[in-house]
């Protein structure tokens, strides 16, 4: 069962990664489009509020590989000295409040979405609809919420089966 | 309770957590920003907060030239941009006595002015630098160590992503802090310079002499550096001229690197898929931080705990220049226990107010701590960038690595203690910026 729900969590953060890396290059490309119409007089309309969306979109979607891979910053300096039983319970608080923060995070953001709209809020320039990018902040926090149980629940099994 | 002692409280709980649990610091911040927004003012503010100051960090527009600059360092990286550097470094400095260490950090000050990642840098110069040193029988602890301290020149030369960030959190103009990072980066690269060159004449046997090349040899190794020499000039360029704003340079920048790196046949699609990956795990780590330092921040706010601090300082019986030796020797330390970018964004809130009220230029000290965090990244008992030298070079040991770096602690000091001196050579080129 834990198996499968880590694979799946795999999975589906590989798949949002993914999706990320094309944004990545699509602001790349977006930009530099806009640079280059503005010297021939024609900016792009709405390069800014884009780019905000797209970049939202870009962190949002690599949480999750980004906890996977470890490469949140962390100060383990005085973790590393602890006795091994210790450190897994330092580990699985850590993965406690790392889900429940996201969850948080991903209730708010999609509350935050849900009333932009209820309000039926737009951008400024493009004047098109911002809800769907929050929504996407709040699928980013839930897969690394995702990501937080995974491990929570594999540290737990592990402790069980040192313990007998 | 006080909001001044719950706001210490809140300083305390941040540390525990980061120290003694070893939470990730943006969720540690995130956390004691939550808590103390929902102790202080009441929960519905704090959950609001949380919902609001994610996206709004998330969607920042000016936080957009963060994975745009470093997806420009990953595409040289992966299209292997610093080992010519090297080579070309190596090439035109090989007949004089250390000229493979010299050649080292020149190469790291190279690389580093485009590409903004400490450990990137000592990866590649490990795996370039290091077996070259080792053929021509260089002491182990000079070779690592030059590599170390070399690779830390990445966060202080431009573009860097903790300029970017301190820029974008207090509101200093990021070209301006850039520029003021070109001349401190200038200065300590020459100060590891002359600590090469002085260990060489004392100790001549640690650095035997290299093969003196022709002249054909080394008009033919020129090229090699015209790339890192583009695309720097182009971003400095750009942002100096006021063509396009730092989000487009860096945006400018990766498509040159890429069509350098297509065109040259050096990028395979395989590394262009790690240098995407690499870019949105860096990135998305900077924002989870930012987003986790501006709740904290918020509930800072909330405590005046910054304020009241400043004010306090600003009526100390003492010289400015004392205080301000304190907060540097805070920051030395702190960036030995904890990364240099965490560090800056938990500390900032309170020691940015500190010294604008004693009426320090603010790109000087933005600039600055920069120079003085780096430091941690080669000292015990963080030092990542030494983990990663020792962690590659498998025949020296850290304790090697860590010897290596201490001969260039000097050198760092002298940098730092002239940039306090004169700070006219930090603030001198952004000057020339309107």
């Amino acid at each position: 069962m834990l198996e499968r729900l880590a694979r799946l969590s795999l999975m589906l953060n590989r798949l949002l990664a993914a999706i990320a890396g094309v944004v990545l290059v699509g602001m790349m490309a977006l930009a530099c489009a806009n640079v280059g119409l503005r010297f021939c007089g024609y900016p792009l309309k709405g390069t800014f509020e884009m780019m905000g969306f797209l970049g939202a979109i870009v962190a949002a979607f690599a949480l999750g590989k980004t906890q996977i891979s470890r490469e949140h910053i962390a100060v383990d300096v005085l973790v590393r000295l602890f006795p091994p039983r210790l450190r897994r319970l330092a580990g699985s608080v850590n993965d406690l409040i790392g889900m429940l923060f996201f969850i948080i995070a991903a209730w708010q953001s999609a509350r935050w979405g849900l009333n932009l709209q209820r309000v039926h809020e737009v951008s400024e320039t493009l004047r098109i609809v911002s809800y769907p990018f929050v929504y996407g902040v709040a699928l980013g926090c839930v897969m690394i919420a995702l990501v937080f149980l995974v491990d929570l629940l594999k540290t737990a099994l592990s402790s069980r089966k040192a313990d007998t | 309770m006080s909001a001044t002692a719950m706001g210490i409280a809140g300083i305390f709980a941040l540390l525990l957590l980061m120290l003694c649990l070893g939470l990730p610091v943006g969720i540690a911040m995130a956390l004691v920003g939550f808590g103390g927004i929902w102790l202080m003012v009441s929960l519905n503010a704090a959950l609001g907060m949380v919902g609001s100051e994610l996206w709004n960090t998330f969607s920042s527009y000016g936080l957009t030239m963060v994975p745009l600059f470093v997806f420009m360092g990953e595409i040289c990286y992966y299209a292997g941009l610093n080992r010519r550097l090297y080579k070309a470094t190596h090439t035109l400095t090989g007949h004089v006595r250390g000229s493979l260490a010299m050649a080292s950090v020149m190469a790291c000050a190279g690389f580093a002015a485009i590409c903004g990642s400490n450990t990137a840098t000592a990866a590649t110069m490990t795996a370039v630098a290091l077996p070259e040193m080792k053929k021509y029988r260089y002491d182990p602890a000079l070779s690592a160590g030059s590599i170390a301290c070399g690779s830390t020149l990445g966060v202080v030369i431009p573009p860097s992503v903790v300029l970017i960030i301190i820029g974008l959190y207090t509101g200093i103009s990021i070209s301006k802090l850039f520029y003021g990072g070109i001349m401190a980066g200038l200065v300590l690269t020459a100060f590891f310079l002359l600590t090469i060159v002085i260990l060489c004449r004392i100790k001549p046997h640690w650095s035997p002499l290299g093969e003196r090349r022709t002249l054909l040899d080394k008009i033919r190794v020129i090229p090699y550096c015209f790339e890192a020499l583009l695309l720097f000039a182009l971003v400095m360029g750009g942002l100096y001229a006021g063509i396009f704003t730092p989000t487009e340079a860096g945006a400018v920048g990766s498509l040159c690197a890429l069509a350098i790196s297509v065109i040259g046949r050096r990028l395979s699609w395989r590394g262009f898929v790690a240098a995407i990956n690499d870019t949105l795990q860096i990135s998305c780590m900077v924002f989870v931080i930012i987003a986790g330092a501006i709740m904290f921040s918020r509930f800072l706010t909330v405590t005046r705990i910054p304020f009241d601090l400043a004010d306090w300082v600003a009526s100390l019986p003492v010289a400015p220049v004392i205080v301000l030796a304190v907060i540097f020797m805070l920051y030395a330390i702190g960036g030995a226990l904890m990364d240099a970018l965490a560090l800056l964004l938990v500390t900032i809130p309170v020691f940015f107010p500190v010294a604008d009220k004693l009426g320090y230029d603010p790109v000087w000290f933005g600039v600055m701590i920069t120079v003085i965090t780096t430091l941690g990244a080669v000292t015990p008992p963080v030092g990542a960038t030494t983990y990663v030298v020792a962690g590659m070079a498998k025949d020296d040991s850290l304790a090697t690595v860590f010897r290596g770096v201490m001969y260039f602690l000097p050198a760092y000091i002298l940098a730092i203690i002239l940039l306090m001196i004169f700070p006219g050579i930090i603030t001198f080129l952004p000057g020339l910026i309107h």
